[in-house]
């Protein structure tokens, strides 16, 4: 590239920083800036000026407003987006040491359960699998393609807590869409809509609003036979 | 995984992005709680009126929300970038408002004065100081400087708009663009020597 043709365009290199060109201008200067070295050199020169240009203006306050509703709008958008983890895997589940331990526990815990009304799949109609752990009884009640899962002598949970259930279906684990949320009598429930290849339905504890994977231990494991 | 509010607040800006890219109020709330003043600030410096900015500040927190994978760090701070998305949705507003003209504080060194506000962390008043120190580079650009630069950047208008607002041929007002960026960076580089 020659002097003279570098100097054209470096003419027009403070007006491209300072959004000043028109939108063929910009496209032009950026066709030549992706090959000229001195022009990328001097922009990376410029560039604590320009970016410094938002910095120097009065500060005003935004009204405390604005933030809630961005919050607002924010958090609704959010939510449909936190439940498909069905493409994700069960994160600290896939470490060994605690894929072990929860195995045993599972062991445990397939030889401890009951099943009511019959037995389970073969049974033809709703079957109950019922088990207690750390003083709370869980039962999951299934009918047809799904169940109901219910929780009794639940702990009171802190006001930022609430209860989220999970299934594990081939290896991946899903979030249950409705979050579990204790009564006075530390009762709580929520419906599995599709119980299908659910091979482990759990619980953990979680911030307001629930996350997208398990954030901690469970406080309930329970394996579900096929 | 959605991160809780004490742990995003840890992270650095750049590390917030990618989760604010998968959805994380948290990690976005923190976000604007870092920037979104100086967001509104500069909305309301472009368009000239509360109402107007807080329209633009959100709507640009909206599209970073939408689009925070957008983020390049090879390209610069998320504050910039941050700025600069406000900046851009600023001006396409004065651009929308047909016959509206931008507010333009040319001389008035009041305008470049810094309102008394509360200095919630270290990093705030550093930023407070670097902006004084900025306000300082720009006060000292000669009157000509100063204006180009600031019916560009503030006021949304190209070159040739400039010249023909200002009565100056375009070479002339790309020239005092240059000039005004060399010197602000100048006394910037200095202000950190």
């Amino acid at each position: 590239m020659s002097d003279s043709d570098h100097k054209r365009w470096s003419e027009d290199l403070a007006a491209y920083m300072l959004g000043a060109l028109t939108p063929d201008e910009t496209a032009g200067f950026e066709r030549h800036l992706e090959g000229c070295e001195r022009c990328q050199g001097e922009m990376r020169w410029f560039e604590p000026a320009v970016n410094s240009l938002p910095e120097s203006v009065e500060r005003q306050e935004p009204p405390p407003r604005l933030r809630a509703a961005l919050m607002t709008e924010v958090r609704a958008d959010a939510k449909p987006q936190r439940r498909p983890a069905k493409q994700r895997s069960w994160g600290w589940f896939s470490k060994p040491a605690v894929a072990f331990a929860v195995l045993v526990l599972a062991v445990a815990l397939v030889g401890g359960y009951e099943i009511g009304k019959g037995g389970s799949d073969d049974s033809g109609g709703a079957s109950t699998l019922v088990t207690r752990e750390h003083g709370i009884t869980v039962k999951m009640v299934r009918d047809g393609d799904g169940g109901t899962l219910h929780l009794a002598n639940v702990h009171q949970l802190p006001p930022d807590k609430v209860l989220e259930a999970w299934v594990r279906r081939e290896g991946t684990v899903e979030a249950v869409p409705a979050l579990l949320v204790p009564d006075r009598k530390g009762q709580a429930e929520t419906r599995i809509a599709d119980m299908s290849g659910v091979d482990t339905v759990m619980v953990t504890e979680e911030p307001q609003g629930g996350s997208d994977e398990p954030t901690g231990q469970p406080i309930v494991t329970m394996s579900v036979p096929q | 995984m959605a991160v809780r509010r004490e742990k995003a607040e840890r992270l650095a800006d750049e590390e917030l992005m990618p989760l604010v890219g998968r959805k994380d109020p948290e990690a976005f709330e923190v976000l604007y709680d870092r920037h979104g003043g100086a967001a509104y600030s500069l909305a309301y410096r472009i368009v000239g009126n509360p109402a107007a900015a807080e329209e633009v500040t959100q709507e640009a927190f909206i599209s970073v929300w939408r689009s925070g994978a957008r983020f390049d760090a090879a390209r610069g701070s998320v504050r910039s970038w941050l700025l600069s998305v406000v900046r851009n949705r600023a001006i396409d507003f004065l651009r929308s408002k047909a016959g509206k003209a931008p507010k333009l504080d040319f001389d008035d060194e009041s305008a470049l004065e810094q309102r008394p506000a509360t200095e919630r962390t270290e990093e705030e008043a550093l930023r407070r100081e670097t902006a004084g120190e900025v306000r300082g580079a720009i006060g000292k650009l000669p009157g000509e400087q100063a204006k180009v630069i600031q019916l560009a950047y503030f006021g949304g208008f190209s070159h040739s708009e400039i010249a023909q607002i200002l009565q100056l041929p375009m070479g002339t007002v790309k020239g005092r663009m240059r000039l005004g960026l060399e010197k602000i960076r100048g006394e910037l580089a200095e202000g950190l020597a």
